[in-house]
């Protein structure tokens, strides 16, 4: 990488402001996250988590602020960002097998029109080496289990080979073997110079997972390294209730701003 | 609920006692007469078919409204459409039981068919990957078509004649409506309003939160059931005067308006079934005024101008409404920033009292505004008796000062909120606090207040001015 | 009535009289059922429902306008209404506390009427009437001056769109296929959701063009969904279910002229109905994920769980 990347961080946010019918969701976010590290989302139910992501993503849209990736609009970059949806938001009855869904990972690279040839396909296969489901690869999408299927969004995720990765609750529903089987391979994408971003709820385990941590609660409650921001007046403030003015007020304005 | 029993009552007393064995007068042959003399016939409502058109549609809308409210809050819109499109092979079925037009026939056939067609979704949904969109699709075309085909069948063994009955039941034509079909009507409404009554609060509930009313032991799948009868019922006895094709409208678009305009249920049942009542009636004056025109679609069309004008002027959510609104809440934010400006000028210059005179030309720089613009905005204020203006130069007066000194505490009670509860930097807080200054409340202010411990000064060490209670 | 007179008599005479009408059918409903796929697929068939019915009075103001049925006019008049529709259920869904299925609701079913009281009104100087509307003019087909191969010039265009449709499926399979499995990712892989979206709105549009005149603007909606909603029972594959839909148009196009002349009735109708008997089957028996192996299933897991 060249050091003009290194100078701006793979993901910055102003002042983001995302309301959700007319109830604020997000209030005044600010963040920088370097390079390189692998960040843990946390925070209690209804905080924003899953917004940051999907805003970040432009499939939610802010009232106010702005985000970049690598230093410009994500619309540039948009091929270099992975995101790892929540298991909910797509039909798993739909007819495809689950090499289909990993091949998907590799549309960005390949044009228009153009289908997926037999390099595509043995990169599509590593990537479910690596997460452990070569043996499925025939399977319909529906016959797996939900520790299954979220490795198989993994393993897409994994086939885009993004610098960034943005992903939803990758543990939601899976299982413990799974999980610390996960978080390994997480750590080695982050080895690769590659910057995770992951939503998680669980606040026992992200201590070990991740190298720093962003508490949020409508807006950024700490964010750094893992010790640093992991002490028990920031969780308090996280975790202990909400700014209620805040939030109503903030109601307000998003009211105005329709 | 009472109110509307003593009215359909009503309509029924009135309609048997004066019927005498008329002959109904087809809406349809009243060919080539001008408007304004079918418009003081209608009004005249001396016209026998035009009494039992109106009975009718007074009868149909309401428990459409009714049934629709329910439709529209639980999202069945197009499960109703689905139901209303599957009860035709009933009508057919119903109709070749004696091969001629009789009510209750067609009533039970076409009742039992709309029945099957929603257990069949529910049956398709439940068993198989098929989704509920596509599993409506299926059986909603496919019922249809199966009661086309029956249709043309009687069509080629009785001939076209015996057939015109039938063809009002898919567009419309409520001047075929007469009394076997109205007493019927009048039965299933006079039902369907008493069990409405009886089962209001679980069916309310039902609709609101389904595992609630499950752990309530409330028989969730019997009230449905009970439910989607009259929903076929609902549906069967308007098809005459809707058609099948279009009567789900009847079902949604009521009860849709009365949703834009009220917020408790009652309310919007009560409001439901007067707009059903209103878009039928508007919808039999509309065909009364053409010839020959099915009456299905004036209906429709009469209940979707009631819906845009909901939409447009409701007084809580109306698109102009909330345009005007919003105009006004500009119009207030010009002003009291004007106000706001004129505060700081005084302050950092001399001091914010009332009565100190600055130059307009001062405060025009200041904002690099053009001169005319800024003396025409502060005459709009001098109007408010805001400020004073006195050749060139402006004065604030008592109003105007104390107008001006609630905004700016505001923006610097906010800004210190901001910055010491909420962890802001000091470099967010004003480009917020330049929105929320006008949103305040008294009540607020006065939370924020007592939550900071009546501050003096903002994060900027600028003092926060006219305490609200001191 | 009588196997032989239900089954066997209607193949004994003039079938090549038929011949434009099936063709017709088999055209109407791949062409339908391939877009489908992708309703099914999407969970918006009712969308595909809607407009079949909105397009009405574009079709007639088209009509009245040009005062021809040629079939310029009559597309840009439905596309019009098409987009029109979208437009105002989007404006009402989003812009008041209406939901969408009511917003649908109300948006069809008004459009369906201002056509239906156009048709009523000036149907007679455009050769269109409400049976038009309810069972379209397939049986008038065969009476149509031969082009080619036996086929009328409207047969001819409504294969060129079955062809032109099943081109443009090949072609952008990919795109359609990842933006209706999960389009928050085809946005990552640089494919727009939103822009393939208002393309297959658009495919839609010309099939449910294409095909009113000869099924109306009612009977669409099971051309669309019947042929996909079958397949899907019975495939894991997309391309299979596409292929399979095919299959599908292809039986119940050929059932339906069989039902048309047993009965004497509407071939648009009775498409329907034997696409429909065809769903029914494969509901059933789908090994799969029919309603036996529904109830087989049910069985099996009961027993499965006291098991553990």
């Amino acid at each position: 990488m060249s050091t003009e990347s290194q100078k701006c961080p793979a993901l910055e946010i102003h002042d983001l402001i995302v309301s959700y019918q007319k109830k604020p969701v997000l209030y005044g976010v600010d963040l920088a996250v370097p390079e390189g590290s692998m960040v843990g989302v946390v925070g209690p139910n209804g905080a924003g988590k899953s917004t940051l992501i999907k805003t970040v993503m432009g499939l939610v849209s802010h009232a106010h602020g702005w985000v970049k990736v690598f230093g410009g609009e994500l619309r540039d970059s948009i091929k270099r960002v992975g995101y790892v949806p929540q298991r909910e938001s797509v039909d798993w009855d739909f007819p495809v097998s689950v090499m289909d869904v990993v091949l998907m990972g590799c549309y960005g690279r390949s044009g228009l029109i153009k289908r997926p040839g037999k390099m595509e396909k043995e990169k599509a296969m590593q990537a479910l080496v690596k997460v452990g489901l070569e043996a499925y690869s025939k399977r319909q999408i529906s016959n797996l289990s939900g520790g299954q299927q979220q490795r198989v969004f993994l393993a897409r995720a994994l086939a885009q080979e993004s610098d960034l990765y943005l992903m939803d609750e990758p543990f939601a529903g899976v299982d413990a073997a799974t999980e610390v089987a996960i978080v390994d391979l997480l750590g080695q994408i982050r080895d690769q110079g590659k910057t995770l971003i992951v939503v998680h709820h669980d606040l026992a385990t992200a201590r070990e997972y991740f190298d720093m941590i962003l508490l949020l609660n409508m807006r950024v409650v700490g964010f750094g390294k893992t010790n640093e921001v992991f002490n028990s007046e920031l969780l308090q403030k996280t975790y202990g209730g909400r700014l209620t003015v805040l939030s109503e007020i903030a109601g307000e304005v998003a009211k105005q701003e329709r | 609920m009472n109110r509307v029993i003593k009215f359909f009552s009503f309509c029924l007393f009135v309609y048997l006692f004066t019927n005498e064995e008329g002959q109904a007068a087809r809406i349809g042959e009243l060919v080539d007469t001008d408007p304004w003399e079918q418009i003081k016939r209608f009004f005249s409502f001396s016209d026998r078919g035009l009494q039992l058109s109106l009975i009718g549609a007074v009868l149909f809308g309401a428990v459409c409204g009714l049934i629709g409210s329910f439709i529209v809050v639980r999202k069945m819109a197009l499960f109703g459409d689905a139901v209303s499109h599957a009860v035709l092979p009933g009508v057919a079925i119903g109709f070749m039981w004696g091969m001629e037009k009789d009510p209750l026939a067609i009533l039970i056939g076409a009742t039992i068919a709309g029945l099957f067609g929603s257990v069949l979704v529910q049956a398709i949904v439940r068993s198989s990957r098929i989704k509920q969109d596509a599993a409506l699709g299926i059986v909603l075309a496919s019922f249809f078509a199966f009661g086309l085909c029956l249709i043309r069948i009687i069509q080629n063994h009785e001939g076209a004649s015996r057939i015109s009955g039938l063809k009002s039941y898919l567009f419309g034509d409520v001047a075929v409506i007469d009394r076997s079909d109205l007493i019927i009507m009048a039965i299933v409404v006079v039902v369907t309003v008493l069990l409405f009554c009886i089962l209001y609060r679980p069916f309310l509930i039902i609709s609101f939160d389904r595992q609630f009313a499950y752990s309530l032991g409330i028989p969730v799948r019997f009230l449905d059931a009970v439910f989607q009868m009259f929903l076929a019922a609902a549906i069967v006895i308007s098809l005459q005067a809707v058609g099948v094709v279009l009567v789900s409208a009847m079902l949604i678009i009521p009860a849709a308006t009365a949703y834009l305009l009220v917020d408790r249920m009652s309310r919007m049942i009560f409001m439901a079934m007067t707009l059903g009542i209103m878009s039928a009636a508007l919808g039999v004056f509309f065909s009364f005024l053409g010839s020959n025109l099915p009456t299905g679609p004036f209906m429709v069309i009469s209940s979707s101008l009631l819906f845009l004008l909901a939409y447009l002027f409701s007084p809580n959510n109306g698109r102009l409404t909330k345009w005007f609104k919003f105009i006004s809440l500009k119009a207030k934010v010009r002003d009291e920033n004007l106000l706001k400006l004129l505060y700081n000028y005084l302050e950092t210059h001399s001091e914010a009292r009332e009565g100190i005179e600055i130059l307009i030309s001062d405060i025009a720089n200041l904002k690099k505004h053009n001169q005319k613009n800024m003396v025409s905005d502060l005459k709009r204020l001098q109007k408010n008796g805001a400020v004073e203006l006195v050749d060139g130069k402006v004065s604030l007066t008592k109003e105007g000062l104390s107008l001006a000194s609630t905004v700016v505490r505001n923006h610097r009670l906010w800004e210190l909120y901001l910055t010491n509860e909420a962890d802001y930097a000091a470099d967010h807080v004003h480009d917020d606090a330049e929105k929320v200054e006008h949103l305040l409340s008294e009540e607020k202010v006065k939370e924020l207040e007592l939550f900071l411990d009546y501050p003096e000064l903002d994060p900027h060490g600028k003092p926060i001015p006219g305490r609200v209670n001191s | 009535m009588s196997f032989y007179k239900i089954f066997i008599s209607p193949w004994e005479n003039h079938l090549s009289a038929y011949w434009p009408i099936f063709a017709m059918a088999f055209f109407v409903t791949a062409a339908c059922g391939l877009v489908g796929n992708y309703l099914v697929l999407r969970r918006i068939s009712l969308v595909g429902d809607a407009i079949s019915h909105s397009v009405l009075p574009g079709i007639v103001i088209a009509f009245i306008v040009a005062d021809s049925r040629s079939s310029l006019p009559m597309f840009i008049g439905a596309l019009v209404a098409g987009v029109l529709t979208t437009l105002l259920i989007e404006m009402i869904h989003s812009r008041s506390k209406i939901k969408q299925d009511a917003a649908i609701g109300i948006t069809f079913t008004t459009m369906f009427a201002i056509g239906v009281i156009l048709v009523s009104l000036y149907g007679a100087d455009t050769d269109l009437d409400l049976d038009c509307v309810l069972f379209g003019k397939l049986d008038f087909i065969a009476s149509k001056e031969k082009v080619f191969l036996g086929l009328p010039q409207i047969v001819i265009t409504m294969g060129s769109v079955l062809l032109i449709i099943a081109l443009l499926i090949v072609l952008f399979y990919k795109e359609l296929l990842v933006s209706s499995f999960d389009p928050n990712f085809a946005a990552t892989v640089g494919i727009k959701p939103r822009f393939v979206h208002y393309c297959l709105m658009c495919f839609l549009s010309i099939v449910v063009v294409s095909a009113f005149s000869a099924v109306g603007a009612i009977l669409v909606i099971a051309m669309l969904i019947l042929p996909a909603a079958t397949a899907y029972l019975l495939t894991d594959k997309l391309w299979l279910m596409m292929l399979l839909s095919i299959v599908h148009s292809l039986i119940s196009a050929f059932f339906g002229v069989h039902i048309t002349v047993a009965f004497q009735v509407s071939t648009a109708p009775a498409t329907v109905v034997a696409g429909m008997i065809l769903f029914l089957i494969a509901w059933i028996f789908s090994p799969n994920h029919g309603l036996l192996r529904y109830f087989t299933n049910s069985f099996d897991l009961s027993t499965f769980q006291k098991e553990n």
